[in-house]
């Protein structure tokens, strides 16, 4: 909402502070967006041509000279519109125009310029005067050396507010005017409404079949002259950014600025009947607006017709065809007020927000309608020779009686926690120009209807806005609680720290991706969930994987040669039912390397599984197994990617990228991971350690080398060893692995056992038994060859 | 007498400190402590001596050997020094060469900025709440005292999914379900982290996706004045302890009173600069009084009950905090951006 501060000093007595007034809008009301001059131009006179003469040398130069009371300047003007005996504005050497355009003393073809005469444009407020061409001419009466501005009504600043959504009564100057007596505790004055009415009868009859508007008054006025605006009401217009048109559309705008409540006016020969139906549209049904548009309405569209068809939309728009033009003489002043979800939605849909609309859409205060109408019969007698005929027809089922709201000096005190007394409440509530009866402190508040106020909390805010925030005193709540985090968020933080520990960068990426990323790395290929109202494609499905995104990462990094791009993120994917967080990790390049050592720190997917294993140690979970995919997981290497099995449930995958999706993202060695952290929340043990006393006694260390086939998995021979060791078993560790031509299709493995007990020394010979078992078993289960 | 033994101790000194390896001791050692030595000579010429002279020449004869062995052991000392630094020199590494490049890894700045926020919560005694990002119309507005068609939706346009699921447009859909959960009444302190998401298109100032942390207090005497020193702790624990704040009148639907927390512009202190575009003052979040149509509607008696809710955007503060003018860095993951913090 933009305020003309000009407008609003003509409520009082006294002319306002301007940075004060800021201040106290930033702290008892709604947040300043802005103060700004309405024309940014200082030292602007009115200039009279007292001669003129073409320049010598440039067909389209007139040399003038201008009297601006205390010095004739010399200007050139290139402006067709130029013309001795003219009253114009002008700029003087020195002057800076909007856009840092400073006026300077030039000589153009050997002539000197003093200065500059101006148009609308130049001083960028085209809109003054649409019809402008060339240099703006003042009328005669115009008295020469004085500041134009002033004259035009455009030395003006201009005040803009941000208003929330409960401040509707804001959108109106008398609103604004109301918050600014109560703020600066200033004698307000409302000026009132007088309209001279002539002839008997208003010819026009109004109805409605609908409940989307509760009020409606018609007001027939004749004898119109439709023409220019004065001055002042365009200046008005401006300020508030409303282009001026002409005196009936800027009175109705006027009007509308002044008191919230938006007016049509429509040009009455154009309606084809006496009646005015106020009612639902008809889905199918067609009327072209102001703006030339066709529109198509729909049942829940509330429009104006004639009896027969609309002939404009309910607050939104008015219709083309019953349109204000130069030769109008007999309107049909409307109004009314309508349902704004009714507004809101039709506008909306049909893209037509305007000054109108937004009104309607907040709430309109239905006890000024009428006087709304008669202020607009006003101006219009003043300013367009109206004749305003017989009293106004109308419906009117708003219920505007006033609000009683009743509220306790303790119960105020005991929501605010500061010590208001009576005589501050009813100092308030006077400022507010709220009447109140004050029972020992038990108050009941009669709410005007010009503020929408429902419950004693908003008469609360009321109260506590005027006193002043910064009364209020500190304190905490009493109520002792205990905080903290539970064990899910401590693991998560612990998660975060072991992987940062280890080099891994978190990232933050998008939940919404496109549809081809969406559905990527889900073991299930369940269905993925679309967005109605998508922003673009690229954000249309809720991710089932976080791999897409850091793969995104990935080469976003690397297209900006950043080698070592090792990456972890925790985040939410989206099913059909529910909500899975999920951990993922994505590695690439080298880990913590020393090149000239001949240690590139190279990534593989050794390194990815041991990193995860470190972390499952880190959060003391035991019971976890890698496993051959059980389903293929699409877009990891078959043949490198093994499954995360955790208390028997399949949790997520790790693995290398698919050749393909590599080729796909021009990287290569791509190890990923990503697994349900509501397996890890649930395993972890958070019961209490209990100490394991450390074994006195020595291990035995053995070394052994097998021979067998191929296709044997490392861990079916930790296996087999574990079972036969059983508890004497410490560690069993693979030190050496050996393929060779001469092995045929054999490999050999070494491995180092470790035995040991808890409560005695093993013997020597209790160890080779053990190994003995071990290695027939190995033998047995798995072919296995000793080698010696 | 003593003048041979004097003698015989320099000419050893002298040969002593002249070798260089052990074998060279080892040979001195045996022409003067070894059996053909001059001191068995001179042990011989004491026989001669009268038996009482004896044991004063034989004191003097074992103090000159205890001399000559002390130096052989201390040339020994020597030596052997002299090989370790020989060793230890040709041991000797170039110190300057590069050391391993032990990766270092960054939390997001993000997650920083949450973990602050929530530990100095956590020091108040509030618990910390979460919830699910997918929510439903009646949790993320209407239980919010924002019916249908209310004017307020439109300030957060939301992503549907469905007529009646959408992508949350704020953290406090979790305070409902909290109110709801806590079936007792107890009072209440949590805080709200997480994701949340409005239908902006992304520049820089603005993103489709965003982090929240919401406050709540909810019990039987819970007062505003608890919320304005709720919020001077947290701004100073954030912003420095120097930091004042100031509270202006707002609007959400779900609280009343609402304010605007102005924190008192940590860079220039409050004399104005470009941070706090001269006012002073820096925006943090947004706070108010727990509106009644809330508490009525998760079943708290709002004649009873009384709380408290803040609301602040994580990528604000930590865009204040850090200097960061673009929010679309915090989502673009450039390492170089993200290993900074
Ligand atoms: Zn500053």
């Amino acid at each position: 909402m933009k305020i003309s501060i000009n407008w609003l000093n003509e409520y009082f007595n006294q002319q306002i502070d301007k940075l004060e007034l800021v201040n106290k809008f930033n702290l008892m009301s709604q947040e300043v967006a802005g103060l700004s001059k309405l024309v940014d131009v200082e030292g602007l006179l009115i200039g009279h041509v007292k001669s003129l003469e073409k320049h010598p040398d440039a067909d389209k130069l007139s040399v003038c000279q201008v009297d601006v009371k205390n010095e004739l300047l010399q200007i050139i003007c290139g402006a067709p519109n130029v013309a001795q005996g003219q009253k114009v504005i002008v700029a003087k050497t020195g002057v800076v125009l909007p856009g840092d355009f400073k006026i300077k003393k030039v000589k153009i073809r050997g002539i000197e310029s003093n200065g500059m005469i101006c148009s609308l444009a130049e001083l960028d407020v085209q809109e003054f005067d649409v019809k402008e061409k060339g240099i703006y001419v003042l009328p005669d009466d115009a008295q020469v050396g004085e500041d134009p501005l002033k004259y035009l009504g455009l030395d003006d600043y201009v005040l803009e507010l941000d208003l929330t959504a409960n401040r509707s009564d804001l959108l109106s100057i008398r609103g604004v005017a109301y918050d600014t007596a109560c703020m600066l505790d200033w004698d307000l004055n409302i000026p009132d409404v007088r309209v001279i009415r002539e002839g008997v009868e208003n010819p026009v009859n109004i109805y409605t079949t609908t409940r989307d508007s509760s009020t409606y008054y018609g007001q027939v006025v004749e004898n119109i002259k439709v023409k220019d605006s004065p001055f002042w009401l365009k200046s008005r217009l401006i300020s508030a950014g409303i282009r001026p048109i002409n005196n009936v559309v800027d009175v109705t705008n006027y009007v509308m600025l002044e008191y919230g409540q938006p007016l049509h006016a429509f040009d009455y020969d154009k309606i084809s009947s006496d009646r005015i139906i106020v009612r639902e549209a008809k889905t199918g049904e067609k009327i072209v607006t102001l703006d030339g548009e066709e529109r198509s309405l729909l049942a829940g569209d509330v429009v104006i017709t004639d009896g027969t068809k609309p002939i404009a939309l309910a607050g939104v728009m008015g219709g083309l065809e019953t349109e204000i033009d130069e030769k109008s003489s007999r309107i049909l002043l409307e109004s009314a007020v309508f349902n704004p979800v009714k507004v809101r939605r039709t506008a909306n849909r049909l893209n037509l927000k305007s000054e109108s609309s937004s009104r309607f859409e907040k709430g309109i205060d239905a006890s000024k309608t009428l006087e709304a109408l008669n202020r607009a019969c006003e101006l219009l007698i003043q300013y367009a020779n109206a004749i305003v005929i017989g009293r106004p027809s109308f419906y009117n089922t708003a219920n505007t009686k006033d609000k009683i709201i009743s509220l306790s000096l303790e119960k105020l005190n005991s929501i605010v926690g500061y010590t208001f007394d009576e005589e501050t409440v009813e100092n308030i509530l006077t400022r507010l120009r709220f009447s109140f009866k004050n029972k020992s402190g038990e108050f009941r508040v009669k709410i005007p209807n010009r503020r929408p106020m429902e419950s004693y909390q908003d008469l609360v805010e009321e109260i506590v806005r005027i006193n002043g925030y910064d009364k209020i005193p500190l304190s905490i709540p009493e109520t002792p609680t205990q905080g903290g985090l539970s064990d899910r968020q401590k693991t998560k933080r612990s998660i975060r720290s072991f992987l940062v520990n280890r080099g891994l960068n978190e990232t933050k990426t998008y939940s919404l991706v496109n549809e081809e990323n969406a559905c990527k790395f889900d073991l299930k290929a369940t269905e993925i969930i679309k967005i109605m109202n998508p922003l673009t494609q690229e954000r249309e499905c809720l991710r089932h994987s976080l791999l897409p995104s850091l793969t995104s990462v990935l080469s976003y990094n690397k297209s900006r040669k950043i080698e070592d791009v090792q990456i972890f993120e925790i985040g939410n994917t989206y099913f059909k039912d529910t909500e899975t967080e999920k951990i993922a990790i994505l590695l690439n390049g080298s880990a913590d390397k020393s090149t000239w050592q001949k240690d590139e720190g190279q990534i593989d997917f050794y390194y990815i599984k041991g990193l995860v294993e470190a972390l499952f140690e880190q959060l003391n979970i035991k019971n976890y197994a890698f496993g051959i995919p059980s389903v293929n997981i699409v877009n990891l290497h078959p043949g490198i990617s093994a499954e995360i099995v955790i208390q028997g449930k399949v949790c997520g995958f790790i693995g290398k990228l698919h050749p393909e999706e590599e080729h796909e993202i021009g990287v290569k060695d791509i190890y990923v991971c990503e697994f349900e952290t509501d397996n890890i929340y649930k395993s972890k043990g958070f019961h209490n350690t209990i100490y394991q006393e450390i074994s006195k006694y020595p291990s035995i260390k053995r070394d052994i080398a097998i021979l067998v086939d191929d296709g044997v998995q490392a861990q079916k021979i930790i296996d087999v060893i574990k079972i036969n060791a059983k508890k004497t078993l410490k560690a069993v560790e693979i030190f050496d692995i050996y393929q060779d031509i001469s092995l045929g299709s054999k490999k050999s493995i070494a491995l180092t056992l470790e035995f040991m007990s808890a409560d005695r020394t093993l013997e020597t010979k209790e160890v080779d038994d053990y190994l003995e078992k071990i290695v027939s078993s190995l033998e047995e289960q798995l072919s296995a060859q000793l080698r010696k | 007498m003593e003048t041979k033994l004097k003698r015989l101790i320099l000419s050893a000194e002298s040969e002593i400190q002249k070798t260089k390896t052990n074998n060279e001791l080892l040979d001195i050692k045996a022409k003067y402590l070894g059996k053909k030595s001059e001191f068995n000579d001179l042990m011989q010429e004491m026989k001669n001596l009268p038996a009482s002279e004896r044991p004063l020449f034989g004191k003097l004869i074992n103090e000159a050997k205890q001399e000559i062995s002390n130096l052989i052991d201390k040339q020994k000392q020597i030596m052997e020094k002299a090989q370790i630094n020989q060793r230890l020199a040709s041991e000797a590494i170039d110190i300057t060469m590069p050391g391993r490049q032990f990766k270092i890894g960054h939390k997001h700045i993000l997650t920083k900025t949450i973990e602050e926020i929530e530990d100095i919560f956590i020091g108040l005694g509030y618990v910390i709440k979460e919830g699910p990002e997918i929510e439903t119309d009646k949790y993320n507005f209407e239980m919010l005292n924002l019916p249908k068609d209310h004017p307020a939706r439109e300030m957060q346009d939301s992503f549907y999914i469905t007529e009646d699921l959408l992508l949350r447009t704020h953290t406090s859909p979790v305070q409902v379900r909290s109110l709801l959960e806590n079936a007792q009444q107890l009072p209440l302190k949590i805080i709200c982290p997480g994701v949340v998401y409005r239908k902006d298109d992304d520049d820089q100032t603005h993103s489709h996706q965003f982090m929240q942390i919401e406050a709540l207090v909810v019990d039987e005497k819970t007062i505003l004045a608890d919320l304005k020193g709720t919020l001077l702790l947290v701004a100073k624990k954030l912003f420095g302890e120097n930091r004042e704040i100031r509270l202006r009148p707002s609007y959400f639907p779900f609280t009343e009173p609402s304010v605007e927390v102005d924190v008192s512009c940590f860079k220039c202190n409050g004399t104005g600069c470009s941070m706090c575009k001269n006012s002073g003052w820096i925006e943090i979040l947004g706070a108010g009084m727990v509106n009644n149509n809330v508490l009525e509607a998760c079943g708290y008696d709002s004649r009873k009950f009384q709380g408290f809710a803040l609301g602040m955007g994580i990528e604000r503060i930590a865009m204040l905090k850090y200097g960061i003018d673009d929010i679309r860095l915090l989502y673009t993951n450039d390492l170089r951006f993200n290993s900074q913090f």
